[in-house]
């Protein structure tokens, strides 16, 4: 076990976990803030892979900027798909059983419409930056990596400055804790949890962009990361931008140390092994509510 | 009816099942019975635990799968009969079940969801990284060519059948009689209000737990027999996402309430799936699958069943009377054949040349007019009866011109029936105790 | 005569806010016990720890004898400690009629065989005695609030308890709803069950209640009859403010 192969493992476990916490900051939003199991999350984030992919093949663009240009188409996707959900079943009060089977149905829509249009072949984007890496001594900082990390830590910070300043943010957290509060206030907390699904959805877009960046995707990656993105929310505390990053960068770095020295096959478990054990000893996570 | 004359009468319905299938001898119909049959199995599973208590399990996949690979275990070390592979599979998916849900059942329902799925992707993950079963590259198992039953020299796959059909009858029964006792009761409460149930007394997490044992367990023997049906099992397609959504699927569609609500489901969409991947490529199948769930949970969460149930309760409260029978009738048929336009009107639309693309679009835009008059006439919409007239109407010419493009015996009887029911149909909508029936109505009545 | 249910020093924290502060409590047999306090001061907390639903760090909850820390709620309910919910909780599924079976089935079988015939003799009887034999085919959702309510109070009369928690059980009734309920409340009470009364309708807890306790910021202020306890300095403090 050499200095070198260790730095390097936790370098690209750090940056990996990075990008994890952008992969996942939706869900944070959608299921520790509003309380909606949107499994359908991770077909989110690659359709935005694919929408990067398109507009870096097909128009040139930096995929990362394509990734900030489908914001808010993104945006409109989020909106729409709560109106439904609202609209279908939480007014209903029937958010368990069937939200989750229409969720889970999207998800798989998602994917097959997916693999329809694009097949299974993997793609990927090329840009400047995505063959250099930095080295600074024992450590190589692959740009592919370093590029996502940033962009996800830039989303992060801007996400909590919102969440924390704003008064739609506080709003959006006002929801979280008592709806009908937030009623007697005149806020409508409809639209309050419309605009923060939205805004979940939103970052799918650039997380997917960031994705593609790092590694090429295909249609049913998605399924790999649903365990990362939920293993990360629970652990990191349903709601807590901070926790999801803390927890992000758990997970990125155990990944890395066993992809480094055990191999890669083994990772999907990892994520998903971790989930199950954080749900059964501590369901409230790291940093939770 | 009694458990055992009920599960009597059920044997007898696979008995004759098997019976028909025999003489009608081509083995395809026990090639795609099989997996019709294997999935009323998956969906009764499935709704012991998701219909009647409520937790939705994404990971039927992997309590197939363990079914699957413990014959393939076992077919590699030590080849045992299929109905003691059966108890075998039983025990080890009931086991995982028990386990899974012990760690994750004391938690909120939507946990309990995300961890099936969890687990499916950790349990492919062993398998993969598991070369005795053959890891990735997946294992061949040699299925006999015929097996001797009772006496009777029967092909293997007819005998795989016989057993499917023999675990359809028997989880079917299981369904319904925990249905009508006390288990029942407890699963309904724990469903509607896990809170009050405990307050109630019923002793929700053993009663889940009870669930969740036996879901897996008739999963995991539905799996047993795979490996010899296929001949050839591997993690990817084993595991896949596919059987967790027919799981999900047939009995939210056919209906969550009641043990027949499955079973209605795997026929239709077992059939369908049949139907379309022949005619259509098997992807484009599954998203037909993922959109009828998906509007089957937004429009009409009770499923086909709640849908009548609901219709019943408002046309025909204490007696069924024949306008109603009828209008149920019309609106199944109103359904089924606008799904199966759809899956034809996709066909067409694969195919290269203008005049394909006009009869599909033709087709499917007629498909929309069948599933809105089914939809509209069992919710009691104010135009259902105009527009189901009009569905029908429609295919009047419609199969006019199937039968003048192929006049095949069996295309001109097939075609012939189809118009005289819907002219049948278009006769009976304009009756006028009908129509007043509808117009009795607002819009937007009772919904399912 | 050792008291039906005795709670000593119940506490309970959510994270840093004390919801309740050392409780203590004695509820003797037979009696009718009324439960007031403002808004936040840990009544229905209090509910929740007595019935496990939710877990306290201190104190201990005995009955008849028998002390239920750690138990889990349904087994308490099977020992004959039931509570009503503030806002009902009825299985939507099932009809009015299927409500009860459930705790019939679950809560009373236990410590009685039933047949058949005896449970649904005992629905009926159930019904007959809040006055929803109209409904048993019912459904609840197209129930009445107040009916809704007796139905609640009627689930939990299923298990025959020895004890019963009216959690805010009149809250948003009319004046004679009001008065139905608390009639219904005295015939359970004459029928043999203790009840534990938690409301903020002071007419209704003067009528009901032989003692009075009064809960704030989740610590007893005040025990004793009602009418000495109303015109207690501290009580009133607590209502009207300085």
């Amino acid at each position: 076990m050499s200095a070198d192969l260790l730095l390097n493992a936790l370098v690209a476990g750090l940056l990996l976990g990075g990008f994890y916490a952008a992969v996942t900051v939706g869900v944070s939003i959608s299921f520790g803030l509003l309380d909606i199991v949107n499994i359908a999350h991770p077909g989110f984030i690659i359709a935005g892979s694919y929408v990067a992919y398109l507009g870096n093949s097909r128009l040139g663009l930096d995929p990362a900027l394509a990734g900030v240009l489908a914001l808010p188409a993104f945006y409109a996707l989020g909106a729409v798909t709560y109106q439904v959900y609202h609209l279908s079943f939480e007014r209903r009060g029937q958010e368990g059983l069937r939200g989750l089977a229409f969720f889970f149905g999207l998800l798989f829509m998602i994917e097959v419409a997916l693999t329809l249009l694009f097949g299974v072949d993997y793609r990927y984007v090329s840009a400047p930056y995505i063959d250099k890496s930095i080295t600074l001594g024992l450590i190589q900082l692959p740009m592919r990596m370093v590029v996502p990390c940033v962009l996800s830590l830039a989303m992060l910070a801007l996400l909590q400055l919102f969440l924390g300043r704003t008064f739609l943010g506080r709003a959006i957290m006002a929801v979280a804790q008592d709806h009908e509060a937030l009623r007697l206030m005149a806020a409508d907390p409809v639209k309050i949890k419309r605009i923060a699904f939205a805004i979940s959805i939103a970052t799918c877009s650039l997380a997917g962009a960031c994705l593609i960046i790092i590694q090429p995707v295909e249609p049913s990656i998605g399924r790999e990361y649903i365990g990362r993105v939920f293993a990360i929310s629970v652990l990191g505390g349903l709601g807590s931008l901070p926790g999801t990053l803390i927890a992000a960068v758990l997970l990125g770095l155990v990944e890395s140390f066993t992809a480094t020295f055990y191999g890669p096959s083994w990772a999907p478990a990892l994520s998903f092994g971790l989930l199950l054990l954080t749900l059964a000893v501590r369901p409230a996570g790291l940093m939770g509510r | 009816m009694r458990p055992a004359a009920f599960f009597a009468a059920a044997i007898g319905v696979a008995a004759l099942a098997f019976a028909v299938a025999s003489l009608i001898g081509n083995d395809y119909v026990f090639f795609a019975g099989y997996t019709v049959v294997q999935f009323i199995v998956l969906a009764t599973a499935w709704n012991i635990l998701g219909g009647y208590c409520g937790y939705v399990n994404f990971g039927t996949a992997a309590f197939f799968a363990l079914g699957a690979y413990t014959t393939v275990f076992f077919h590699k070390a030590y080849p045992l009969p299929i109905p003691l592979l059966l108890v075998f599979a039983a025990g080890v998916s009931g086991l995982i079940g028990l386990g899974a849900g012990y760690l994750t059942l004391r938690l909120r329902g939507a946990f309990f969801s995300i961890a099936t799925l969890a687990l499916a992707v950790v349990l492919q993950t062993f398998v993969v990284n598991w070369d005795y079963v053959g890891g990735s590259r997946g294992a061949y198992v040699i299925r006999p060519d015929s097996i001797d039953v009772l006496g009777f020299q029967i092909g293997y796959v007819r005998y795989l059948c016989l057993i499917m059909l023999a675990l359809a009858a028997v989880a079917v029964a299981i369904a319904r009689t925990i249905e009508r006792a006390k288990l029942g009761y407890g699963f309904a409460a724990i469903r509607d209000d896990e809170l009050a149930a405990e307050a109630s007394g019923v002793p929700t997490l053993n009663l889940k737990l009870i669930a969740a044992t036996l879901s897996g367990a008739l999963m995991g023997m539905a799996g047993a027999p795979f490996p010899y049906y296929t001949g050839y099992v591997e993690p990817a397609s084993t595991f896949g996402l596919a059987y967790a959504v027919n799981a999900i699927a047939m009995p939210m569609i056919g209906g969550t309430n009641v043990w027949f609500g499955p079973v209605i489901g795997a026929l239709l969409i077992g059939t369908l799936m049949q139907i379309a991947t022949v005619t259509i490529s098997s992807a484009v199948n599954l998203l037909l699958v993922g959109a009828l769930l998906v509007g089957f949970v937004i429009l009409a969460p009770n499923g086909v069943v709640g849908l009548i149930q609901a219709f019943l309760r408002v046309a025909s409260p204490s007696r069924l009377e024949p306008r109603s029978i009828g209008l149920v009738a019309l609106a199944t048929f109103a359904f089924i054949a606008g799904v199966l336009e759809i899956v034809f009107g996709l066909a067409a639309l694969t195919a290269p040349d203008p005049t394909g693309l006009t009869i599909a679009i033709g087709g499917l835009a007629l498909a929309a007019l069948w599933i809105l008059s089914a939809y509209g006439l069992m919710t009691l919409q104010r135009w259902s009866p105009l527009i189901a007239t009009f569905a029908f109407a429609l295919s009047i010419p419609v199969g006019a011109l199937h039968i003048w493009l192929d006049r095949s015996p069996t295309n001109i009887a097939l075609w012939g029936g189809a118009i005289a029911i819907a002219i049948a149909a278009v006769l009976f909508l304009q009756r006028r105790d009908v129509r007043r029936f509808y117009q009795g109505f607002p819009a937007k009545e009772a919904r399912a | 005569m050792t008291p039906l249910l005795k709670v000593a020093g119940l506490g309970k924290r959510f994270g840093g806010f004390v919801a309740l502060d050392g409780v203590d409590l004695e509820v003797a047999e037979g009696e009718r016990l009324g439960l007031i306090g403002p808004n936040g001061s840990g009544k229905s907390t209090l509910v929740n720890c007595l019935c496990g639903t939710l877990a306290h760090e201190t104190g201990a909850v005995t009955f008849e004898g028998r002390l239920l820390n750690g138990l889990p709620t349904h087994a308490r309910t099977r020992l004959g400690l039931a509570r009503t919910f503030q806002l009902p909780r009825p299985f939507a599924g099932l009809s009015v009629a299927d409500n009860l079976e459930v705790p019939l089935l679950y809560a009373l079988n236990r410590r009685r065989r039933l047949t058949a015939a005896e449970t649904s003799e005992r629905c009926e009887e159930l019904l007959r005695l809040v006055g929803l034999v109209d409904c048993a085919r019912k459904y609840p959702r197209d129930l009445t609030q107040v009916d809704m309510r007796k139905l609640e109070l009627a689930r939990a009369m299923a298990a025959e308890p020895k004890l019963l928690i009216a959690d805010e059980a009149m809250a948003g009734l009319s004046h004679s709803e009001v008065a139905e309920i608390v009639s219904l409340l005295i015939k359970l009470n004459e029928r043999g069950a203790t009840v534990i009364l938690i409301e903020h309708i002071m007419h209704a807890v003067m009528q009901f209640s032989q003692r009075l306790v009064v809960l704030v910021s989740g610590r007893k202020i005040a025990d004793g009859r009602p009418e000495e306890v109303v015109r207690d300095a501290e009580v009133e403090r607590a209502y009207f403010g300085q």
